[in-house]
């Protein structure tokens, strides 16, 4: 997370990294698992608009097969529109 | 003993065949995006998202409001296919405690439950909401989906005994997926199938050819259709006709 707390970096299911801008600050601390919606930038970095952390008391969160998951949605739209 | 009564409506076969085939056709409880529940439509009583028979669904989403009312507590529920959909559920006056907790906003629910259409706006009434423990089970829930439609459009009379026993905690049976639609429904995987599918519906007297596969398989690459082309050939199930690039059917009608 960059000090000034509108960046931070995240790294997906395979490793890959992207940037994250907030309009405002964060004000608080994050850490572990977080799911950003946002629209992605010309630079590729994604501008935030909202973001959840996902609980991981009970059970970690498995990126890997999540990104795999992901694939396979994308594959076949027929039976997962995107409204 | 009383052994040889058969019971209720299922043993006659004749007058209550239509009534028991109504009855267990909308048993299946089918996991959805709220995208598909927008999508779908209203024939008389039931709703169908292109030919899949929804009545009683599961969705899995973010609370985006919760508004608690005195006799029922109505949430939005955002998966992000979709704006967030209405969501009901009622309280039980009499019971003190379990119905009246609302999950606040920003949690990750699970709801089963009810579709319905009111005034062309559709709603979900739910007879259960859970908020979700194992964020594993949002990975389970997308893939049940792509799952439980694609087996329930392929083959409508296999929908009672559709697997919809995916335990969140068996993630090892989710790791199978891996391999992208490796199913296997018949002994053919979903690949296989939809390939036979078309073959199999293609009356042209030179049989259909991997351009015409390509064409309506949009979503399938070339080597993915030619691997089924090729496990179909060779377990008998097509033959191929002018050239390598056309196939019949064996068993067409």
């Amino acid at each position: 997370i960059h000090p000034s707390g509108k960046l931070f970096v995240l790294s997906d299911g395979e490793g890959k990294h992207t940037t994250v801008e907030l309009s405002e600050p964060l004000e608080e601390e994050i850490s572990g698992v977080i799911e950003v919606v946002g629209k992605v930038t010309n630079q590729a970095t994604i501008m935030c608009v909202s973001y959840v952390q996902f609980r991981e008391d009970k059970s970690p969160f498995d990126l890997e097969i999540y990104n795999e998951a992901l694939k396979i949605i994308h594959e076949f739209p027929e039976y997962f529109p995107f409204g | 003993g009383g052994y040889t009564q058969s019971p209720g409506g299922f043993g006659s076969p004749t007058g209550t065949q239509a009534e028991k085939k109504q009855r267990t056709r909308s048993q299946n409880i089918v996991p959805c995006t709220v995208s598909q529940l927008l999508a779908a439509e209203q024939v008389d009583e039931t709703f169908r998202i292109r030919d899949v028979e929804i009545c009683q669904v599961t969705v899995v989403g973010i609370v985006r409001h919760a508004e608690k009312a005195p006799t029922n507590i109505l949430y939005k529920v955002d998966d992000m296919t979709a704006a967030p959909m209405d969501v009901r559920q009622w309280v039980d006056t009499d019971e003190a405690g379990g119905e009246n907790v609302v999950v606040p906003p920003g949690t990750y629910v699970k709801v089963a439950g009810h579709l319905r259409s009111f005034q062309n706006k559709k709603s979900l009434v739910a007879f259960k909401i859970m908020p979700l423990e194992n964020m594993n089970e949002f990975t389970a829930h997308i893939l049940e989906i792509v799952n439980a439609h694609m087996i329930l459009r392929n083959n409508p009379m296999s929908a009672s005994r559709a697997p919809q026993s995916f335990s969140s905690a068996g993630i090892g049976d989710v790791g199978g997926y891996g391999g992208g639609g490796s199913l296997p429904v018949n002994g053919l995987t979903v690949h296989q199938s939809q390939v036979l599918n078309l073959i199999k519906n293609c009356h042209v007297p030179e049989g259909m050819s991997l351009q015409e596969l390509k064409a309506q398989l949009h979503n399938m690459s070339m080597s993915t259709i030619k691997q089924a082309v090729e496990f179909l050939s060779s377990e008998g199930h097509i033959y191929s006709t002018v050239d390598d690039d056309h196939y019949k059917s064996t068993d067409a009608e």
